[in-house]
């Protein structure tokens, strides 16, 4: 059966049951490696995307719940050499050691700044709790969303 | 020593910008034409020979095309330093989840369903479970040839008709006597769990064998060598054979050293003639992948009257599971920590691995010295509070200083302990008032190198000037590309821009131990180094050919060849490149080896050495904690972690590594805990086996205290492990400072605070523990 998703702006036709995980349709069926696979069991955070703008882990969302709604993958908020604030934010921050979490967290980072363009410390830690990362200990995480939470603030983005 | 330029500065990492933009490709997101997905049937037995196994039925199901068991391997076994663990379990299962059969199917679906059709029967054998059990005297035996394993008797000493693989002992002077001597003796007993590593990339693989017999792995590893020698005995072929390729890495943390799946993966692709990818389950990941050692630690020490550590016992038992994978590794190299980082008097100290039949155990960020420490620094802050000294100076006063001797009697220098106690006991607040249920701690931190480890590089300048570095280092995460690249820079005289470190291919890297023990920025960072100082080299002489000049009367800095004092007369580092080509018929190619020609194995029988590992590492670490004496819960408040790191690479890349450490040891210290029933893991999820979020961890301060190696490269350490090992002591000794309970088991949960309030108020505070069984010094 095929399913129309609209991923990254653009609609997709794939030929995929339904019942399949959100997270399968997008690798193995659109080739959209960025959302990881890390538990499939809704507890890492890896596979992270956003669902109408909301976070959603994507190994627990059935495909068919997204059909006819906007999907963003980390591939999706940033073309060629520009990447989004929070995107640098994580690489001048260092928030990045294996980077098996990033896009997840990346993408949680973009839905709680949309929610809150000020987020305090608290916020981010606890917006973040279901983003695993074993690498960092969070700290330069949480340092890097306060940083791309101030430059968008001073107008540094336009993604926002 | 000329300013440094390159190293030292925090500069970005260069994988960075694919891994934030999802790109980065890691051996899970690989694909190959006709690819075929591999599954793994485990064993339900804890200890049982496999009677029968029949491969028919799953054989019958469409979509299946290849079904291996044990038999269908060679005789081949692999491990670090004892070589006791085949690929799949072959006549015995020694653990609950130890591979018995896999399939190659179509899909992942099939291939599960395929391996449930398969029909096995076991005969269930008397199985061990802890050290105890494993070690009593009528214990069934998990391997009786043992000592027809092929080992290294430098590293590993089994004990004969034992579950014993490895034995390691220490001894100075006449400890018994010391401590008669000593005007106080304190006598402690510790215990520590399973931690899983959980890597948020799961192990994965890709194998591909060729008609014409070479093979191609794909490998989430840390080592792609080991893996290579792995898979060839696994597999009976020869080396040049097997090709290891290793894709981006998500997370190691010493769970990804030796192989899991990658020879099960190659052979059924042989079977089958496609590729097959394997990957494990997050379950299977708990069930069937090593977990860091749980211990079993005694310790006896005595304080003189001027309390210094007079006389210091220890007998530390790790359960290491079905194999060794690296128990005997991590068992000798916590010999040489059994005391800390303290000058002890007279001392002896045995470790021993021991086989139990549950899923092996193996390296794990800090390689035993967590385990060692949780019990060295907890013991240190009881002797301090029997003796009324303040803890701070009791490790003060007994600190390893340079000119020290350690407990193998090797003569030390670059020590920073002292400077990193201060450092953290000035940061945390020591000694300044705490609110109440408040409690602060103070502890040391010691971790040695592995041994023997042998590095090897090559720096090769292209035709344009370009510089790449060639080596088998994997990019797990920790930025040891990037550390190797400033290295290569600063020591040739390019920009940090123009050095591009390879990722691993067995193919063409030269040998490399692997991303283990700290050892990527220490060994292989002096192998790149003397790489770029030969290539240098080659380029000054290029030069000097063109400009007419000595070699020696000429310079290359900021990618300039010129002759000194003649700045007009000069050569682009580009030019010089391409004239290599031109005039010389090939590229500037520079090699450069790690040897440890002073490393002398320890004594057998009282494990001394005048060099018994390259290098030690020292710090310190400091916690803050409110303890909420109705529920048992610990609130960490504030953290500091005050490493030596020589001279930092990259500080930003360094700070992360402590943050990231301390991060797991808050884990290990205060959640994180595999639980077994019969052999069996009970939890082996993440939502039973939590790992901290990001809420559950405090700001972390890290300092790098920077006391350079005399011996390396710009004086640099590596620090990716040291901040995990202070954690738990600091905590625990945190908890008594605050409520006065003494801890001695980890981790360090709600139940254990409850019970040990409980017991403190039937017997009030100072209790000693008390020992059951006998002490038996010899
Ligand atoms: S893979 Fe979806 S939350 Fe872990
Ligand atoms: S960077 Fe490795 S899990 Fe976050």
């Amino acid at each position: 059966m095929a399913l129309n998703l609209k991923v990254n702006g653009r609609s997709e036709w794939v030929e995929m049951d339904p019942s399949r995980p959100l997270l399968e349709v997008l690798r193995e069926g659109l080739g959209l490696l960025g959302a990881r696979r890390g538990c499939e069991t809704s507890y890492c955070g890896a596979c992270s995307v956003l669902l109408d703008g909301q976070v959603v882990h994507a190994c627990t969302v059935l495909a068919g719940m997204a059909d006819g709604r906007e999907v963003t993958t980390i591939e999706g908020i940033s073309s060629g050499e520009a990447l989004h604030p929070v995107q640098s934010a994580f690489i001048q921050a260092g928030a990045i050691q294996c980077g098996y979490c990033t896009p997840g967290m990346v993408l949680a980072a973009i839905s709680l700044l949309q929610h809150e363009p000020n987020p305090t410390e608290e916020q981010i830690r606890q917006w973040i709790r279901g983003n695993l990362c074993r690498c960092t200990g969070y700290q330069k995480v949480v340092a890097a969303i306060a940083e791309a939470a101030a430059a968008l603030g001073r107008g540094g983005g336009n993604h926002a | 020593m000329p300013e440094l330029t390159v190293v030292g500065r925090p500069v970005v990492r260069k994988d960075l910008f694919r891994k934030a933009t999802g790109s980065g490709q890691y051996t899970v997101d690989l694909e190959l034409p006709r690819q075929l997905h591999g599954k793994v049937l485990r064993s339900p037995f804890a200890h049982a020979r496999i009677l029968h196994l029949d491969p028919g039925p799953a054989l019958k199901l469409p979509g299946v095309l290849a079904v291996v068991t044990g038999i269908d391997f060679p005789v081949g076994y692999w491990g670090s330093h004892i070589k006791d663990q085949p690929p799949m379990a072959r006549g015995v299962a020694r653990y609950i989840g130890e591979p018995v059969a896999a399939v190659a199917a179509v899909d992942e679906e099939v291939a599960e369903e395929a391996c449930q059709r398969i029909q096995v029967e076991y005969e269930p054998l008397p199985a061990v479970y802890t050290i105890e059990e494993a070690l009593a005297a009528e214990a069934p035996l998990l391997h009786p040839d043992l000592l027809r394993y092929e080992r290294n008797p430098q590293v590993c000493r089994p004990q004969a008709n034992s579950n014993v693989l490895n034995h390691t002992r220490i001894r100075r002077g006449e400890v018994e006597a010391a401590l008669r001597r000593a005007v106080l003796v304190e006598e402690g007993e510790y215990r520590t769990q399973a931690q899983e590593h959980v890597s948020l990339e799961p192990s994965a693989c890709l194998a591909r064998w060729e008609r014409d017999g070479h093979l191609t792995v794909w490998s989430s590893t840390q080592c792609p060598f080991i893996v290579r020698e792995d898979v060839a005995r696994s597999l009976g072929v020869l080396t040049h054979r097997v090709r290891v390729i290793v894709p981006d890495v998500g997370g190691g943390f010493g769970g990804k050293v030796h192989v899991r799946l990658e020879p099960i993966a190659a052979l059924l692709s042989q079977r089958a003639g496609r590729p097959v990818k394997m990957v494990h389950t997050r379950y299977e990941e708990f069930i069937a992948s090593t977990v860091r050692h749980p211990s079993w630690i005694r310790l006896r020490a005595g304080l003189d009257a001027e309390g210094r550590l007079s006389g210091w016992q220890a007998e530390i038992y790790f359960d290491t599971g079905a194999y060794s994978d690296s128990g005997e590794m991590v068992s000798w190299q916590t010999a040489l920590g059994g005391a800390g980082p303290y000058r002890v008097g007279d001392v002896a100290i045995d470790t021993y691995a021991v086989y139990t039949n549950k899923v092996p155990a193996g390296a794990f960020r800090g390689m035993g010295w967590p385990q060692v420490m949780w019990a060295v620094e907890s013991h240190l802050d009881r002797l301090a509070r029997r003796a009324g000294i303040d803890p701070v100076e009791l490790r003060l006063k007994n600190a390893l200083r340079d000119g020290d001797e350690t407990v193998t009697g090797e003569r030390l220098e670059g020590v920073g302990l002292v400077e990193c106690l201060q450092t953290a006991a000035e940061a945390i607040g020591w000694g300044k008032p705490r609110p109440a249920g408040h409690g602060r701690a103070v502890v040391s931190v010691m971790k040695s190198s592995a041994p023997n480890s042998t590095a090897s590089a090559v720096v090769k300048v292209n035709e344009d000037g370009a510089v790449q570095v060639v080596t088998g280092a994997a990019e797990i995460g920790t930025g040891s590309h990037s550390a190797l690249a400033q290295i290569c820079a600063e020591a040739l005289g390019v920009s940090y821009e123009a050095v591009e470190v390879t990722a691993p291919d067995t193919a063409y890297a030269p040998f490399d131990r692997g991303a283990v023990s700290d050892r990527t920025t220490f060994h292989l960072g002096d192998a790149v180094y003397q790489a770029a100082l030969m290539a240098r080299r080659q380029l000054l002489e290029v030069a000097a050919a063109r400009l007419e000049a000595a070699v020696e009367d000429l310079e290359l800095e900021d990618g300039i060849l010129s002759v000194r004092g003649v700045p007009e007369r000069r050569l682009s580092f580009r030019e010089a490149a391409r004239l290599s080509y031109v005039r010389h018929g090939g590229p500037i190619l520079g090699q450069g080896r790690h040897l440890e020609e002073e490393i002398v194995p320890l004594h057998p029988e009282t494990g001394q050495s005048p060099r018994a590992c390259s290098h030690y590492k020292f710090g310190a670490q400091a916690v803050e904690v409110a303890v909420d004496p109705e529920t048992g819960m610990v609130q960490v408040e504030q953290v500091v972690s005050g490493h030596d790191c020589g001279q930092a690479v990259n500080p930003l890349q360094v700070e992360g590594q402590i943050q990231g450490a301390v991060a797991q040891g808050l884990g290990y210290a205060l959640m994180e805990e595999m639980r077994f029933e019969a052999g069996q893991v009970t939890n082996p999820t993440l939502m039973d086996y939590p790992v901290p979020t990001a809420p559950d961890v405090p700001p972390i301060r890290a300092i790098a205290v920077e006391v350079p190696h005399p011996h390396s490269p710009f004086g640099v350490k590596g620090v990716g492990e040291p901040g995990i090992i202070g954690v738990a002591p600091a905590i625990g000794n945190a908890v008594h400072d605050a409520l006065g309970i003494c801890l001695s088991e980890l981790p360090l949960t709600p139940e254990r605070i409850l019970r040990a309030l409980e017991q403190a108020g039937d017997s009030r505070p100072g209790s000693r523990t008390e020992i059951p069984a006998p002490w038996d010094p010899e």
